[in-house]
């Protein structure tokens, strides 16, 4: 397959604004490696991975299998769901559906922190004030924009190729699995990681649901950096943060590798 | 329904809506939910105290004071500058220029500028704030890397210029969606139809405009869809750069919604400040539901 | 492949949430990261010897108020909880705590409790919860600026003009934030506290309680008064009039390092805060020597506004405190855990290493307590102190507060500031529980 090369310009053009980009994260960077961090931008005296070792003592395995286990069943779940509904919703011509899915999404404008009180008490009456309820927490309030990107990407694939495939005799399961959903990739891997993201940085639902401390993910850890009196520990927090985001955007690049393959392996001749 | 030429679908209609059926249900917990939140605007509800148990209701009251009362206004005006510099402008046009020129690169250069804008996408909000109020700071990197070596008195950039600081600071934070998503549309515009157009002599910024911008148009609508909806709603950020000030200055209404419901601890205010916005967004979101129409 | 896999550990994962239902324990506790180094010795003690398992859920400072409200209203929270002082009221009206009185009969260690600190952990006359320490507030002045600008030390202002005054002169005299008088929202609770409630208890007399924001014998909010009134104008002369003090530091980030960051750049002249200052102004873990921090700076009391008949200096505390849910199935076990904690030698211990002020006499008249110059001094501050109105409602008017001063900052004229925060009261409480000084 051709890849475009992007001209010099561009090349000139991209390398700047990675560099813009990027200069903020010296502060990050600098306070994370400094044993003796304030928070303020300044070359460290002393270089050392102190507030690293600080960062993963304690709850922080444990947090951390807490948050892959709510991020990618968060992502996981919303996808699945999503993908059996948004289906049928591209294809069948439903009259209004575009405004319906256009409604709920606006709808999610309402502040989840609005609905916080009566969300709490019906898991509480449920038996869902765990993982597995924030995870179905998370699902519902994704569910609106899960909904109308997976139909908007299933809208992009052509109906002709169903069609073939049916001609040739190809069950309704076969077709989503071997047409739809490979031709559909990318975009189910932007709304899976979009899930995953948002699932990730989620601190307050776990906070509460949380029963025991074992049950707390990362985004609650961070909060350890933050004392009484507004007195804030920079080398954990910058340290932390590095630790926090790192899986996240591993998770990114595990992906991507599924999205650039784009067509490859699909018989795609109109 | 004209499905008579989809016979895997019309035959398998059952199954369909059975696929349908546990959106539906979550759904329906949505629903029930936001129509508490609607409910709750035309309540005194509070968040604590007496009146979180033995609230009334009080009719328009609450939208009444939206107007009669300092804030409101003054709020939206702020939002609208923001919401349009940091999201319409900021990442929606640039995540679309990335994502077009980095498009089929599988150079180096591509996975440098991607964990760049990741990792802005991906750092908890907190420590995004921590680290824009460091960077536009006195002792800042700006004022110590550009102000003090042209000689010039170092600015205090997040005091001096908040709105535009935080308005910088969420682009940078946001743009990895607008990039992702386009990245990802641009891939369902099949490589013959571009490459067709290259062949009839099209430029670069042709293709762009004439052959990929009206193929991936559904997108363009929902990405401005979602980026409106989440900038207007969008708190964390300036909230622990600023707190909404100096004054009022970076006060959007998200963090005036905040204030409001919790702060001051008034559900029934704040619910009716979020069905407002809910107003705003639906009418602007009517221009963006035409981008969805097809050309005649 | 990647789904699959992330579908298996969905599944798995549900029948791990199923299993990992908390382990039956007799005493649960929750509690903020903070305090741990005062419970968690206490918690040990309690396990030693009463043979019990306590379930301890620590939690972040961050949300720990929403969580709490949250889980006694649901019937969820655990047995033994903290909290902040300014909720026991709250709290305790709608049922959520259970009385301590009858449990602290029987203990012997109660009787050192000063009675002025728990009155802000009561609710019509009964103890709901235990303070674990409390504060002073006064105002804190650098002595190198202080000297730039000629006014003698140790500084000792009788009125609000003097303090106005100095903060003239050291403007004058070149300092950046010449008085750092807490305000806007930003600020929250301490723009109420080290700020307007400060200024207001010296404002006017106390009697009818004209010096506060409820009058507490009826119930109702003070919505205009001529207290209210000399505070708001305070304020516009320190921002706006005369320009002694800019916005900014109410506005960083972080306020905390901004205020350190002016203080360690010799910009700071007159700072409204508290007794945690002493450490905190520094790295609160880590502060200078005692001859080090006595070098840079010093404190004086809040002097009264001067009118005739106003109290001549004023003080208010916080604190945070150890209480009982109402649903707790053994309160005698729960109580128990509280007085492990609470036990002469673990409290004396952190009090001392954390320099926390001491809310019971056995330890503040304590050789190693009163041998701190800064812990005996303030401490005498807390003989004349008061609490904030801790009736329900106080967060409300407490941020209504945050925002006149917000909006003073901003340059609307303090009459126009009355009117609005008067208003707002009525919104919130009705015409009938909001009254009128004149």
């Amino acid at each position: 397959m051709e890849s475009t090369q992007p001209s010099r310009l561009t090349a000139i053009a991209l390398t700047f604004m990675a560099v813009i980009w990027v200069s903020p994260f010296s502060w990050l960077i600098l306070n994370a490696f400094n044993p003796l961090s304030t928070g303020q931008l300044e070359i460290p005296s002393v270089v050392g991975l102190d507030n690293f070792g600080e960062a993963i003592s304690g709850n922080a395995g444990r947090q951390f299998v807490n948050s892959m286990l709510i991020a990618a069943g968060t992502a996981t779940l919303s996808v699945v769901v999503g993908i059996s509904a948004a289906y049928p919703l591209s294809r069948l011509k439903i009259p209004g559906r575009n405004a319906f899915l256009w409604a709920l999404v606006l709808l999610r404008m309402l502040p989840a922190a609005g609905v916080l009180v009566p969300l709490y008490f019906t898991a509480q009456r449920t038996g869902l004030l765990n993982q597995l309820g924030v995870i179905i927490a998370l699902t519902i309030l994704n569910l609106p924009f899960t909904l109308l990107l997976l139909k908007n990407f299933f809208d992009t694939v052509p109906i002709e190729l169903e069609e073939a495939a049916y001609v040739e005799g190809a069950s309704l399961f076969q077709i989503v699995t071997r047409i739809v959903l490979p031709m559909s990739r990318a975009g189910i891997a932007v709304v899976w990681f979009f899930s995953f993201t948002g699932a990730w940085n989620e601190f307050l639902l776990p906070l509460i649901f949380a029963r025991v401390q074992d049950a707390f993910p990362m985004s609650v850890g961070l909060y350890a950096a933050f004392g009484q009196q507004g007195a804030i520990n920079y080398g954990f927090l910058t340290a932390f943060s590095i630790i926090y985001a790192a899986p996240a955007v591993g998770v990114y690049f595990l992906l991507r590798r599924n999205m650039n393959t784009g067509f490859a392996g699909v018989g795609v001749k109109g | 329904m004209k499905n008579q030429a989809n016979p895997w679908l019309t035959s398998n209609l059952w199954v369909l809506g059975l696929g349908m059926l546990p959106a539906i249900l979550l759904i329906g917990i949505l629903l029930y939910f936001t129509a508490w939140a609607f409910a709750f605007s035309f309540t005194d509800l509070a968040l604590v105290g007496r009146k979180s148990v033995e609230w009334s209701w009080v009719g328009l009251e609450n939208f009444e004071r939206l107007f009669t009362r300092r804030g409101f206004l003054e709020s939206l005006w702020t939002t609208v500058i923001f919401v349009f510099f940091s999201a319409i402008v900021g990442q929606s046009v640039l995540g679309f220029l990335l994502a077009a020129a980095l498009r089929g690169s599988r150079s180096m250069l591509r996975s440098v500028v991607e964990v760049c804008i990741m990792l802005g996408w991906l750092l908890p909000d907190i420590v995004a704030a921590f680290l824009w109020s460091a960077t536009t700071a006195q002792t800042g990197l700006i004022n110590q890397l550009i102000i003090t070596p042209l000689g010039l008195p170092p600015v205090n950039f997040i005091n001096d210029y908040a709105l535009p600081v935080v308005t910088i600071a969420n682009i940078w934070k946001g743009t990895a969606w607008s990039y992702l998503l386009f990245s990802a549309a641009l891939d369902s515009v099949s490589r013959e139809v571009v490459e067709a157009a290259k062949v009839d002599g099209a430029t670069p910024l042709q293709r762009i405009w004439l052959v990929q911008l009206p193929i991936i148009r559904p997108h363009i609508a929902t990405n401005m869809l979602f980026i409106t909806i989440w900038t207007f709603t969008y708190f964390p950020l300036i909230f622990a750069m600023t707190g909404g000030g100096p004054g009022r200055q970076t006060e959007t209404l998200a963090v005036f919604l905040y204030n409001q419901s919790f702060a001051r601890g008034n559900l029934g205010f704040g619910s009716a400040i979020s069905v407002a916005m809910l107003a705003i967004v639906g009418f602007l979101s009517l221009f963006y539901l035409r981008l969805l129409r097809e050309p005649k | 492949m990647l789904k699959k896999v992330l579908l298996g550990s969905v599944a798995a994962l549900a029948m791990t949430s199923a299993l990992s239902a908390p382990a039956r324990a007799e005493v649960s506790f929750m509690y903020a990261e903070w305090i741990a180094a005062l419970v968690e010795p206490g918690i040990e003690a309690f396990e030693a010897e009463t043979g019990e398992t306590v379930n301890a859920i620590k939690l972040p400072g961050q949300g720990y108020d929403q969580r709490i409200a949250l889980d006694l209203s649901a019937g969820t929270a655990a047995d033994v909880n903290l909290m902040d002082s300014f909720m026991v009221s709250e709290l305790a009206s709608a049922g959520y705590l259970h009385p301590l009185d009858e449990l602290l009969a029987g203990w012997d260690q109660f009787q050192y409790y000063m009675p002025g600190l728990l009155e802000v952990a009561s609710y019509q006359g009964q103890v709901y919860a235990l303070p674990t320490d409390t504060d002073v507030r006064m105002l804190w002045y650098d002595l190198s600026n202080f000297e730039k600008a000629g006014i003698p030390t140790p500084w000792e202002p009788k009125t609000w003009d003097d303090v106005l005054d100095a903060a003239q002169k050291l403007k004058d005299a070149g300092v950046r934030y010449p008085f750092q008088l807490p305000a806007g929202t930003k600020q929250a609770e301490a723009a109420t506290m080290q700020g307007v409630y400060m200024a207001l208890l010296g404002a006017d007399v106390p009697e009818g309680d004209r010096n506060r924001l409820l009058n507490r014998e009826t119930g109702q909010w003070i919505g205009d008064s001529p207290a209210l009134r000399r505070t708001f104008d305070l304020f516009h002369q320190v921002y706006v009039e005369r320009e002694l003090n800019t916005a900014e530091l109410n506005y960083a980030t972080d306020i905390g390092a901004a205020v350190r960051a002016a203080l360690a750049a010799d910009e700071l002249g007159i700072l409204a805060s508290g007794s945690w200052e002493d450490a905190c102004l520094w790295d609160c873990n880590n502060p200078p020597s005692r001859e080090e921090r006595d070098a840079t700076v010093a404190w004086t009391p809040w002097p009264g506004s001067g009118v005739e008949g106003a109290k001549t200096t004023t003080n208010i505390s916080g604190g945070w405190t150890i209480g009982i849910n109402a649903n707790a199935a053994d309160k005698d076990m729960a109580f128990k855990l509280i007085t492990s904690i609470f036990d002469e030698g673990n409290f004396k211990a952190w009090t001392l290493a954390n320099h926390r002020m001491a809310v019971r006499t056995d330890i503040s008249e304590s050789p190693e307590y009163t041998a701190d110059p800064f812990l005996a001094e303030a401490t005498k501050l807390a003989a004349d102190t008061t609490g904030r109105d801790t009736v329900p409602g106080y967060q409300t008017v407490s941020a209504l507060i945050q925002q006149a001063t917000a909006d003073i900052l901003d340059g609307v004229p303090p009459d126009e500031v009355v009117q609005e925060y008067h208003d707002a009261l009525v919104d919130e409480f009705g015409e009938e529980n909001v009254v009128t000084y004149e």
